[in-house]
């Protein structure tokens, strides 16, 4: 081999990133930054029929300083292959076109194009042809006709046999077609060392294992980014350099993209300065009758000239458009995010977050060298969201709207399953590998819980899982439908990205992600569904409908005594967001006094806090245990409402700012590292930034290091101010909702199923500890949903009673519940046959009503019940009902266990006798403590407690401690075992439904726990409960 | 006619430990799809550690960590069944098999042959527990009403009708064999005992459960007749034959082993099937049997064919001892196709055609000695020439030439700088079985003229490893 001291220029022209799904093994990045090792003039990334890892190439290119040539792989079906490259605009358009065109016309994930969809010749684009291994001549010929000087013959040499005869023969072809050659590598992967990824990824695409794949694979790891040297060996130089010419010919870029705001938005002959000012000051008279206060007036000033400034007037606009829209169907919903807590958008009715009452600072929310979309994510009731949905679909058209995709991305357990299988390991094996490596994140040695699970960690097949898996984490795997992030474009969004189908028949997404689309400043609104608005609407029409209370969202007593005081007591099963065993263990420590300290306690249980050690210096602060000192004035604006700890994503991005100089542009790209920093490892470079930074302006070098560690501790966890503001503003809605109108809120709840942390059954018998009369489920009365009865008998009842509805009936359907409910209205029912017959009732249904306990006032016990309603026959139309009157047979009425277990299999619940205190007397005499006993201890005492194992939990923040939640006929009592225990007794903690613990009662500041020592199963006494089990023997 | 349920309460489990060696630790059998992987039986020890059938094997795998599980094999467990069935013909001639895990046989009629019930029912369970079965007997004038009762207690024994009520009263009505709907039904009903259903109106039970509940208990009390499919004994053949005398030499062998061939033919020819796998044993002394495996290409039934290669066969057999009994025996049976007899045939008599010829050469030298190769897909030209095992050659890829003799092992090539005529050609490839090559190959002409296949290590263009000559 001669060494030539300056191989020809060369640029890539056919390279497949790791969205190219099962193919490509790198991704943009690697390609590009090995680009740029190579000396690449340019890489132009060409997934198949996608550009959905485009924009990541674009960003990657802007890196490494490597130009990024746009382009797709396309393979026809009844044609050749190509490679189609964007030289300019038009081209960029066109190809976005036709790779829509080919994937509307398949499944997800798949296309289809035919010769039909490529007879325009794509204007704007250049061509490579790819030959198969037989060149067919007549598909040369009929691409020249279509793209005459924009196409290219691609010669790709990658050693699968007689190099110098395939150039042979390809240069023949080219000349005699007049088609110029390029040389091209068909790249695959960054290096050749990837080439067992590689493979693994055809198998896997195959669905096989490597062995029955290994006719598939490619034969060698030449289709990687070969040195320009090693290029110069095989090619001729001609053919290198053309390819740098074709490259240099495409000029197009991802930043000439210009999106347009729909126009429709804005009234004709309007600007949307002067529409969003107008919506403004209608808003304004709306919220404020008696008149704006000037504070607000003022604020809103500054923000519509802020947003003036920024052109985001439309952004505003949409918003409000969709907004009205629910707000018109009587759809509850509520902004949350970056812009959505503005005075602005409280006059728009986006959000109900009072400026006047939170003293919101905008420029927290929108920032004027961010330049960034605002962002404003709406949440609308669960039920009613699709009706949202389809609004936008039919205002703007299929073409204009469209959902966000989301990159689904291999996680370990994915990621083990797939490389696990296509090595060959048998199924079960796969299972235990997925098990053992489910949480693993390719750094931390695995070793010992491998050799657990029965793997040596050393022998070839696992050390060859390992570093494949390692490999295959975080990359993309398929695009999925994002929950609920809308683009919508002025023009058709065909033209600026390709639409695919999502799986959900009528849905379609676009090929980026939501990163993708703020790299690239579109707009998108995310339409997200909330159970707690449905809710909470259903509560404020409960009210209404009972003349007890008529209120909003907006219009809730603000800051009421009695509210915080029970949310201080964590007595919020039920309630938004603070409603978990976790937020419960914290709200007797934070005593929240007023709204802002929801907002904290919305934030500060999470991940992100809690591995940042942010949560009990912060506890101390605010119990005044700790002196908090700021170092700089600057810091004190920052963190002062959060008592000197960051719990913000938008407080870390001004201490970058204030503390370590960042401008806002800057700051911004921190965050995103924060969020990403696993994923790139890029936050290390802002550590010498932000020390550097903090040390010019005079902070200890203890002070800059504590901070960035937080930082860190933050990861993707941070939560962002503007999003808790909304989400505590339900949590108070929800609260003051509970404390004062509790029948009502359980009723909306129960209806609002599933939703939130607890079961039916936990929902009632907390209503029931609050004093709420619960009525059972009865044909006689129940609807659908559950109601409220005012029971006329009690004198001035301080609620309503609660009766539960037919919708609890496991199995039961609503339009069956509706027929009883206006036969009823029509007239009481006599008895079970005129039950049956004027409600239309088939077998099922009977029986279904008959379990769940709803004919008791017509048919008397369960077992009775199930006897009469099987004895009805169909109505025969000749002799009317046939049902002979039967000599009536004596039928034991069911015992009080096997009521409890019928109501728990046929309604999720009972009324009657809590199982554990059913038991209670054989616990007694094990020494069980009773629950009021329970509760009353004092700390440290040892003490032995049972109930019904509710919850078992083990996050990966507590470090190998399970919770588990026990019930018993008093309420909760919440255990704690720590990891050794949990392995020695690992079959009670995983099987006992009823469990015994040994341990000491915490009793701190309002917080109980139990720390079990020892634990029993107790499970055989619940046994008991069903007698059939005690029958023979 | 009286009864006798032979239940297999853990059929599955024993059909599985049939087959292995006894587990050293707790051991249950499992089976479904790989995300949805169920326990269907699981063993003493297993259930000691809280391991029940139905349970997710992930969960039993976090509670019981070294659990052993084996893969659920129905057909084995039907197998199974059957053995039972066919081990229950020898004591009656009315079996019935009553799957998923029962077998009944009529025994009243068997008493005088071998002794009374209690007698009879003793001699059943040891020879069950010596071929490895648990099992629940009992006895009853129906063969429902046996089989509920061999479900609720082992050893009970009816031999009246109209004992059978107050025998079944305390029944759970989960467990008295009825439709299951129905079972559900009354149980939730509050009839927990069949005596509680038998003291319903039958008009209210069946308007209520229609006409099968009744009949079910019809059955079960013997008011209906029953109608379980007889069992017949399955289609193999046996036979033996005792010497007398120990026999060592083949001439010896052959006038029983034609006798006994000729007896198998006959069967065949009987139950108009043919044979194409069966065993001959030869039971020494002091030693352990031996048995030689007699493989035929396709199902023969012809007497002087079935001898002629067995014959064959035997001439490349060393009896390790003399041989006390010889017996042959013939599992696979499947139907024969007889072969057209073309009045013309051309082929010359002593010509065999190739599937015979292949008979024969297997037969002779036994019947590993004779196979076909074939390509494969493996793209390391070593692994590239693989054994015919029948299943056909999966896709192969387009490959460049390749030469005619591969070496069985690549050597260096000495010799002059030999010129290149094609190449590299570049593989690498092959790790995911640690077997991972990276060579560049060339077609090389050496100075003598042959061409040769060879590979360097890449990159490089020599020394060269010979792999193969082209012709």
């Amino acid at each position: 081999m001669q060494a030539s001291i300056d191989p020809p220029a060369y640029a890539e022209l056919h390279c497949l990133s790791d969205f190219s799904f099962g193919r490509g093994a790198s991704s943009a990045r690697e390609l590009f930054e090995r680009a740029g090792r190579c000396g690449y003039a340019a890489l132009a990334i060409t997934d198949e029929c996608s550009l959905a890892g485009i924009v990541r190439a674009h960003e990657a290119a802007r890196d490494t300083g490597v130009r990024l040539v746009v382009g797709s792989e396309v393979q026809l079906v009844d044609g050749p292959k190509l490679v189609l490259l964007c030289e300019n605009q038009t081209g960029y358009t066109h190809l976005c076109e036709l790779l829509t065109q080919g994937r509307r016309a398949s499944r997800k994930g798949s296309y289809r194009l035919t010769r039909a969809e490529l007879a325009a010749g794509s204007p704007g684009t250049l061509a490579l042809w790819i030959p198969g291994a037989e060149p067919a001549r007549a598909q040369g010929a009929w691409l020249q006709t279509l793209f005459g000087g924009r196409l290219w013959l691609a010669v790709e040499l990658v050693r699968e046999g007689d190099d110098a005869a395939k150039l042979q023969r390809l240069l023949t072809l080219a000349a005699e077609l007049g088609i110029p050659p390029v040389a091209a590598g068909d790249v695959h992967m960054h290096v050749r060392s990837r080439r067992a990824l590689q493979d693994t990824l055809t198998a896997i695409r195959q669905r096989r294992t490597l062995v029955e794949a290994r006719g598939l694979l490619f034969r060698n790891g030449e289709r990687h980014l070969r040195r320009r040297e090693a290029l110069a060996a095989i090619y001729p130089a001609a053919l290198l350099a053309e390819a740098a010419r074709i490259a240099a010919r495409c000029t197009f870029s991802l930043d000439q993209l210009r999106y347009r705001y729909p126009a429709e938005i804005v009234p004709a002959g309007c600007t949307p300065t002067v529409w969003l000012r107008q919506l403004t000051e209608a808003g304004m008279r709306w919220r404020w009758p008696a008149g704006t206060p000037e504070a607000v007036r003022a604020q809103i000033e500054h923000e519509l000239a802020l947003i003036a400034e920024l052109k985001y007037e439309p952004y505003f606009l949409t918003v409000h458009d969709i907004v009205r829209f629910a707000r018109g169907r009587g759809i509850l919903c509520q902004g949350r995010g970056s812009a959505a807590n503005s005075a602005v958008c409280f006059a728009l009715g986006v959000t109900e977050v009072d400026p006047a009452r939170t003293n919101t600072l905008v420029e927290r929310f929108i920032s004027k060298e961010r330049n960034e979309p605002p962002d404003i994510d709406i949440d609308f009731e669960h039920a009613r969201r699709e009706e949202v949905i389809q609004y936008v679909y039919a205002k703007y058209g299929r073409a204009r709207a469209a959902l966000t995709a989301t990159v689904i991305c291999y996680r370990g357990k994915s990621a083990v399953r797939d490389v696990a299988k296509a090595l060959g390991l048998p199924p079960d094996a796969v299972n235990k590998l997925a098990f053992a490596l489910g949480w693993w994140n390719g750094e931390a040695p695995l070793d010992a819980r491998l050799a657990e699970a029965g793997f040596d960690p050393a022998s070839p097949v696992i050390r060859r899982v390992l570093k494949l898996v390692a490999e295959l984490l975080e990359r993309p795997r398929h695009l999925s439908q994002h929950v609920g992030g809308f683009v919508i474009s002025d023009a058709p969004l065909a033209t600026l990205v390709p639409v695919e189908n999502a799986a959900m028949p009528e849905r379609t997404i676009i090929q980026w992600d939501k990163d993708d689309l703020d790299a690239l400043g579109l707009l998108k609104v995310d339409c997200l569904a909330l159970g707690m608005l449905t809710c909470l609407r259903r509560c404020l029409d409960l009210l209404r409908a009972h003349h007890r209370r008529d209120l909003t969202l907006a219009t809730i007593p603000a800051e009421d005594a009695a509210t915080y005081a029970m949310v201080g007591r964590a007595d919020t099963v039920g309630v938004f967001q603070i409603e978990s065993r976790a937020q419960m263990a914290m709200l007797p420590r934070l005593k929240p006094r007023r709204f802002y300290d929801l907002v904290i306690e919305v934030a500060i249980v999470r991940p992100g806090p809690i591995q940042g050690d942010m949560v009990h210096p912060y506890l101390r602060r605010r119990n005044g245990e700790e002196a908090v000192a700021y170092p700089s004035d600057d810091v004190r604006a920052v963190l002062e409402r959060t008592l000197g700890v960051p719990l913000f994503q938008e407080q870390v991005m001004q201490l970058a700012v204030v503390a370590a100089g960042y401008s806002g542009g800057e700051a911004d790209q921190l965050r995103r590292s924060m969020a990403a920093w696993k994923r790139h490892g890029d936050i290390e470079k802002h550590r010498a930034r932000i020390t550097q930074g903090m040390l010019a302006r005079g902070y200890t070098p203890e002070f800059s290091a504590e901070l960035f560690d937080r930082l860190k501790g933050f990861g993707s966890y941070g939560f962002p101010e503007s999003h808790a503001v909304s989400f505590a503003l339900l949590a108070y809605a929800s609260a003051w909702l509970k404390c004062h109108e509790p029948a009502a809120f359980v009723c909306a709840l129960l209806n609002s199923l599933p939703m939130g942390f607890y079961s039916e059954s936990q929902l009632v018998q907390d209503a029931r500890r609050h004093g709420i009369r619960v009525l059972p489920v009865d044909v006689r009365a129940s609807d659908w949903d559950s109601t409220l009865e005012t029971d006329a008998d009690a004198d001035a009842p301080w609620q309503p009673a609660l009766r539960l509805g037919l919708r609890l009936v496991r199995g039961f359907d609503e339009a069956a519940a509706v027929r009883i409910g206006q036969a009823r209205a029509a007239q009481a029912f006599a008895n079970l046959a005129d039950l049956v017959e004027r409600a239309g009732l088939d077998a099922r249904e009977r029986r279904l009503l008959a379990d769940a306990g709803a004919l008791r006032g017509l048919a008397g016990h369960r077992h009775r019940a199930r006897w009469q309603v099987a004895g009805i026959e169909p109505q025969r139309p000749l002799f009317g009902r046939a049902s002979p009157d039967e000599a009536s047979i004596v039928i034991a009425p069911p015992a009080t266990g096997e009521n409890t277990l019928a109501d728990y299999a046929a309604t999720g619940l009972t009324l009657g006798v809590h199982p554990v205190r059913q038991v209670r007397a054989q616990l007694r005499a094990r020494r069980c403590q009773d629950p009021r006993n329970l509760r009353a201890l004092p700390h440290g005492a040892a003490v032995r407690a049972a109930g019904l194992v509710t919850l078992r939990q083990r996050p990966a923040t507590a470090s190998g401690v399970t919770f588990v939640t026990l019930e018993d006929e008093a309420g909760t009592v919440n255990v704690v075992v720590w990891r050794d225990l949990a392995e020695r007794q690992r079959r009670v903690l995983l099987q006992a439904r009823l469990l015994g613990v040994d341990g000491h009662w915490e009793s701190v500041a309002g917080v109980q726990h139990l720390v079990a020592q020892r634990l029993h199963d107790y499970s055989a006494l619940l046994g008991a409960l069903d007698s059939r089990s005690r029958d023979f023997h | 006619m009286l009864w006798a349920c032979v239940r297999l309460p853990s059929l599955a489990l024993d059909a599985a430990l049939r087959r292995r060696e006894p587990p050293d630790r707790p051991f249950a059998l499992a089976t479904g799809t790989a995300r949805q992987r169920r326990l269907v039986a699981v063993d003493a020890r297993a259930r000691m550690a809280g391991l029940a059938p139905g349970q997710r094997l992930a969960a039993a795998e976090a509670v019981c960590g070294d659990l052993l599980v084996d893969e659920y094999d129905p057909r084995a467990t039907r197998e199974a069944l059957a053995l039972v069935a066919a081990w229950a013909y020898r004591y009656s001639s009315e079996v019935r098999l009553d799957p998923p895990r029962a077998v009944l046989l009529e025994v009243e009629r068997s008493f005088g042959l071998f002794g009374a019930w209690l007698q009879l029912q003793a001699r059943l369970r040891g020879e069950l527990s010596a071929l490895g079965f648990r099992h629940s007997i009992a006895l009853a004038p129906t063969p429902r009403a046996a089989r509920v009762l061999a479900g609720v207690r082992d050893g009970a024994a009816v031999t009246a009708c109209d004992a059978l009520p107050r025998a079944l009263a305390q029944v759970p009505v989960a467990r008295a064999g009825l439709p299951e709907a129905a079972a559900a039904a009354l149980a939730g009903m509050g009839m927990r005992t069949l005596g509680a259903v038998l003291a319903l109106p039958r008009a209210a039970l069946q308007r209520r459960f229609g006409q099968a509940l009744v009949e079910a208990l019809d059955r079960l009390l013997g008011a209906r007749p029953d109608a379980l499919a007889p069992y017949r004994p399955p289609d193999r053949f046996d036979a033996r034959v005792e010497f007398g005398y120990p026999v060592q030499h083949q001439p010896a062998l052959l006038f029983p082993l034609r006798r006994m061939l000729g007896d198998l033919a006959a069967y065949l020819a009987a139950r108009d099937g043919g044979v194409q796998r069966f065993t001959l044993r030869f039971v020494h002394a002091d030693a352990p049997p031996t048995d030689v495996a007699i493989g035929l290409l396709a199902p023969e039934r012809a007497a002087a064919a079935l001898f002629e290669v067995a014959k064959l066969r035997l001439e490349h057999v060393t009896l390790p001892a003399p041989a006390l009994e010889l017996e042959v025996h013939a599992d696979a049976l499947p139907p024969f196709a007889p072969e057209a007899t073309d009045l013309l045939d051309a082929r010359a008599a002593n010509a065999l055609p190739w599937p015979q010829l292949v008979e024969r050469l297997r037969a002779r030298l036994g019947e590993d000695a004779v196979y076909g190769l074939r390509a494969d897909a493996d793209p390391r030209p070593e692994h590239a020439c693989v054994r015919d095992d029948g299943c056909g050659a999966p896709a192969l890829p387009a490959l460049p030439p390749r030469p005619a003799w591969l070496l069985p092992r690549p050597i260096p090539l000495r010799g002059p700088a030999p010129k290149i005529l094609v190449g590299p050609e570049r593989l690498e490839t092959g790790w995911w079985d640690g077997g991972d090559v990276r060579r560049d190959y060339y077609v090389l002409e050496l100075a003598s003229g042959q061409r040769a296949w060879a590979f360097a290590a890449p990159g490089e263009r020599g020394p060269f490893m010979l792999h193969g000559w082209f012709a």
